[in-house]
């Protein structure tokens, strides 16, 4: 009981009975939130487990090297070389990273430096939200549009090539480039830009030599995001790359017929036997993928520590002093990519079948060990060994085919004929001529996605709404029908249930995980390896998350294909990007918040539940929504786990039955012998439209409260 | 192609000797305003201001917050450009020729301009790359002569022998006072002129204060120096002119000694006396 007395200052709160701060109910929750933010790390670290539960006993069976070093991939004959598809996933993965990196970097410079600043704005919160373009209309778009292209532009017989799959890759990969890109380069301080025009600098020499060696640990963190993106993508690559388990003939042949990881497991899972030694070579098939995942993760931190100890000047701690003076291993230590890369060639020359692919793989490998040095080698001017690096690279493609040649000249003319011409022109043509390259490279980038875009609306509307001279087209029942009756309403609701149930199955969890990680946890080894398992996870291939709803559910719990499975399996997938986007709202609260209410007398959990929480609502509403969008887009997780091809009713109302999903729908069409390009057009609109909405409102929640903040 | 960039390099600076020697005897005026106003989109920052900066000679602009000083300074390499909405009329002229004319050239100018700023700002490089960003721009590519390039700056802003076994060491890890003072040789770096400076030890502590200071008085032997500063000891310390501003407007500008022991307007004595708001 306490009466408030509002005039007399004397007496604040009468009864003096404090008794109610004893109860000690910060432990109860401390405890409850630890429970809950084990049970989400246990889900996050039983992935990896399964996977080699399941995939290690694949390799009693076969020798690592039988599965490493093989050729020939046919399980069904008991072939389980994966050798063919590892060498392609990395040649479609770089293929892409060739084509995006640069165009996303120069589109990222266009609007971080050059764009007014509406432009800007409306340009931004476009790519922002076409980030969230599922890859199964990617797909759509490569098989139907762009493998066309390149089969008539090439002439080929077929379209399905590497090429084709690298574009897919660089286009898809485009929006995250761009916008962890733009980011990084907005985030340079204006001082540095500054610093530079004082001395004279051109606004070109700022971006180059200043801004963007500034802004590299976003750049390289944007590589790695591309990269992961590439490796890990598997329903356009399933549709793209024709799946052919074979190296490239030559290795450089950027027209062949290829498979890459994502793609064996997600056309090979479905046909085989649970628990047969088939079945386990997927899962031995995904463990390497989560390897080469974990791998790019790994040497993409020891870059950004590098770039980050730059710019706080902590010195490098030499280890192995003793050693050190030692000249030769001196050498060797900075050395070492190059070494690396050397013994990898020559790897290589030895597995690889014919010989223009033998000398051409050794070159790359040479090129990309260069090219890497330069993150070891930082003195004056060593940059000369990106340059050698590069050409060889592409010097690589000369042995091979014409392409190749072509891109060669392109490559050398373009770094000749800049070195030659620019010696005579002034610094001022020099600008010219580097913002006409960006102003390229950044319509090049529009144009691709707007295409996408522009294919999918001009094909879908006309099912959808009835258009004057297209009413050919136009099918009235298309989105309020079951699909026995030619409609996708039951795909509609199934991909609702789906991404609601998955996040009212990781909201929970990952909020709490987060706030357990972010206000309670200690900074010990433990938190260490729970936040890095997370973080690894965020970044893992969603159809790992597939193998493992698979494993868990279905073999499991003994589950049949169902909603529950589904939403289940979804929800793990966004599980850890939950966590990590709780943690990172309540991280960003002032301290002084929590201190100020702690100062008045309250307990932990009281500042916590009433001043952090509040404040970092919108941070979190914002991760959950996107969390949805990627639900919704996904089909991989639920290709194994939920889905079913047609349903009478609209609505599926027993979890334990399998729904339908937009995106699994429209691959189911796009894999029909002779499909409608109108009810696929509809139907990946439809999904377009339900995902780019989720994704528009989880930005409008974000950029309200950036400009609300008032910390 | 390396010779001829030296070569022309080499011109410059003689050209720029000529020029010193034979302005020396007109007139010593090296930069001056004339009835300059500035506007940042509607507001008037610099109302009308006439100002004479005199060669190897410290000029300090002294003022409460907010007056204009930091503007002022930055009109005079025009640095006011990269910020939108900001118009500026009237005249600056540097060696006779006005700043803001149509074929000025605006990067020729701030080369022999140089600008030091209120946080030290080294870029996130070596050291050996802060000062050798300047030459390198402007086109100076021989390894051996930006070696040198680098110690003579390196020595004038007396940092050498602080930093001569980390040249390879990022400039991050230097402490504040050795930051502002790589600062100020790769401000050097690019053979200026002129010095502006603004509040240049205002992020320091009173050691490196006083280092900067000693350097700013060693540096005056061969450039013109024009600083802003909060600190009016600083100001009496250092400068030989310093100018009083007040809400955009120059209100006195004269002889440091007459300013700070018998300033002709009330306002500046009040603020020189700490009578003030
Ligand atoms: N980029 C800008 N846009 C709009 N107004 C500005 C901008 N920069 C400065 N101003 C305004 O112009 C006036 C003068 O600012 P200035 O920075 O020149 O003052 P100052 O004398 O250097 O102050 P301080 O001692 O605090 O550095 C101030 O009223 C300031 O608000
Ligand atoms: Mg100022």
């Amino acid at each position: 009981m306490s009466t408030e007395t509002t005039f007399e200052n004397e007496v604040f709160i009468e009864d003096e009975d404090y008794s109610y701060l004893k109860k000690d109910r910060d432990k109860l929750i401390k405890i409850i939130l630890f429970f809950i933010a084990s049970i989400a790390t246990i889900f996050v670290f039983l992935i990896i487990i399964f996977l080699f539960v399941i995939g290690g006993p694949f390799f009693t069976e076969v020798s690592l090297t039988e599965f490493l070093l093989g050729t020939n991939w046919l399980p069904s004959h008991g072939d389980f070389g994966a050798l063919p598809i590892i060498v392609d996933t990395l040649l479609v993965t770089f293929g892409a990273i060739i084509i995006a990196l640069p165009l996303g970097l120069m589109t990222a410079i266009f609007l971080a430096e050059l764009a007014p600043p509406k432009l800007r704005k409306v340009l931004k919160f476009t790519i922002e939200i076409l980030a969230g373009i599922p890859s199964i209309v990617f797909g759509f778009f490569g098989l139907v549009v762009l493998n066309i292209i390149i089969r008539d532009l090439f002439g080929l017989h077929h379209g399905n090539t590497w090429l084709s799959g690298s574009l897919i890759l660089a286009i898809m990969a485009l929006p995250t480039i761009v916008s962890v890109c733009e980011d990084s380069i907005r985030a340079v301080p204006d001082y540095y830009r500054e610093a530079s025009y004082a001395m004279g600098a051109t606004k070109w020499q700022t971006i180059r030599k200043v801004v963007i060696p500034a802004g590299m640990s976003g750049i390289t963190a944007a590589l790695v995001l591309g990269i992961g993106r590439a490796l890990g993508e598997t329903m356009a690559m399933m549709l793209v790359i024709g799946n052919c388990k074979v190296f490239p003939e030559p290795l450089t042949n950027m027209f062949s017929c290829v498979a890459v990881i994502t793609s064996t497991i997600g056309l090979g899972l479905g046909p085989t036997e649970t628990g047969s030694i088939e079945w386990r070579s997927y899962f031995a098939l995904g463990i390497t993928l989560f390897i080469m995942t974990l791998m790019v993760n790994t040497i993409a931190n020891v870059i950004l520590n590098r770039i980050q100890r730059k710019f706080t000047g902590e010195k490098v701690k030499e280890k192995h002093v003793n050693l050190k003076e030692s000249k030769i291993y001196s050498q060797v230590l900075k050395y070492r990519i190059l070494l690396i890369a050397l013994i990898i060639s020559v790897f290589i020359a030895i597995i690889l079948p014919d010989m223009i692919s033998k000398v051409v793989g050794a070159i790359i490998c040479i090129g990309l060990g260069l090219t890497f040095q330069m993150y070891t080698i930082v003195p004056k001017n060593q940059k000369k060994w990106i340059l050698y690096g590069v050409i060889l690279l592409f010097a690589g493609w000369v042995l091979s085919t014409w392409i190749g040649i072509f891109l060669t000249v392109i490559v050398i003319a373009l770094i000749i004929g800049t070195r030659l011409i620019f010696k005579r022109i002034s610094t001022v043509g020099q600008e010219k001529f580097w913002f006409i390259i960006v102003y390229l490279c950044s319509s090049f980038a529009v144009i691709a996605v707007g295409t996408l875009l522009y294919y999918i609306i001009a094909n879908g509307i006309p099912v959808l709404i009835r258009i004057p001279g297209m009413e050919d087209s136009y099918r009235p029942n298309f989105l309020t029908a079951s699909s026995m009756e030619g409609g996708i309403l039951p795909a509609i609701t199934g991909t609702i249930q789906l991404t609601l149930g998955s996040i009212a199955f990781a909201l929970p969890l990952g909020m709490c995980a987060g706030i357990y990680l972010s206000e309670y946890a200690r900074d010990n080894k433990v938190t260490k390896i729970i936040r890095s398992g997370i973080d690894n996870l965020n970044g893992t291939p969603s159809i790992v998350f597939a193998l493992f709803g698979v494993v868990l559910f279905l073999v499991v719990f003994g589950l049949q294909k169902s909603l529950i499975a589904g939403m289940l399996t979804l929800g793990l997938m966004i599980l850890p990007t939950i966590i990590r986007t709780t943690e990172e709202a309540v991280k960003a609260i002032p301290p002084s918040f929590r201190e100020g209410s702690l100062a008045l007398g309250s307990s932990k959990w009281q500042g916590i539940s009433k001043i952090v929480l509040p404040a970092a609502l919108p941070g979190i509403v914002t991760g959950a929504v996107l969390g949805m969008g990627r639900s919704a887009g996904e089909t991989a997780p639920i290709m194994f786990t939920a889905v079913r091809t047609t349903s009478r009713y609209i609505i599926t109302l027993s979890i334990f039955q399998p729904v339908m999903a937009l995106t699994y729908h429209l691959y189911r069409l796009l894999t029909e012998a002779l499909f409608s390009v109108e009810e696929a057009a509809g139907t990946a609109l439809t999904l377009l439209l339900l995902v780019l909405i989720l994704y528009g409102v989880a930005f409008v929640i974000r950029s309200r409260y950036e400009k609300r903040k008032q910390w | 192609m390396v010779f001829k960039s030296k070569n022309k390099n080499k011109l410059e600076i003689e050209h720029k000797n000529n020029l010193n020697d034979s302005n020396m005897y007109q007139d010593d005026t090296v930069i001056e305003c004339r009835n300059l106003n500035l506007w940042y989109e509607e507001s008037q920052a610099l109302m009308d201001i006439n100002m004479k900066f005199k060669r190897n000679e410290v000029t300090a602009i002294i003022g409460p917050s907010g007056c204009g000083k930091s503007t002022l300074l930055r009109c005079l390499n025009r640095m006011n450009d990269v910020i939108e909405g900001c118009r500026i009329e009237g005249e600056v002229l540097f060696q006779g020729e006005n700043l803001y004319s149509k074929n000025a050239d605006i990067r020729l100018n701030r080369k022999k301009i140089g600008m030091i700023f209120q946080k030290p700002n080294p870029f996130p490089m070596s050291v050996y790359d802060n000062i050798t960003y300047g030459p390198k721009i402007h086109k100076i590519i021989d390894d051996k002569i930006l070696t040198e390039i680098t110690e003579k700056n390196l020595r004038r802003a007396v940092l050498w022998d602080e930093v001569r076994d980390r040249l390879d060491e990022s400039a991050m890890g230097l402490s504040g006072g050795q930051q502002q003072r790589l600062c100020i040789a790769r401000a050097l770096a690019v053979e200026p002129e002129i010095l502006l400076m603004d509040e240049p030890t205002a992020s320091l502590d009173p050691i490196a204060t006083q280092k900067i200071e000693e350097l700013i008085l060693e540096l005056k032997k061969q450039w013109t120096m024009i600083i802003v500063t909060h600190n009016m000891q600083q100001a009496a310390r250092i400068s030989d002119y310093t100018g009083f501003m007040y809400l955009g407007k120059l209100i006195e500008f004269g002889n440091t000694e007459q300013i700070f022991e018998n300033p002709n307007n009330q306002l500046t004595e009040n603020y020189i006396t700490g009578r003030f708001g």
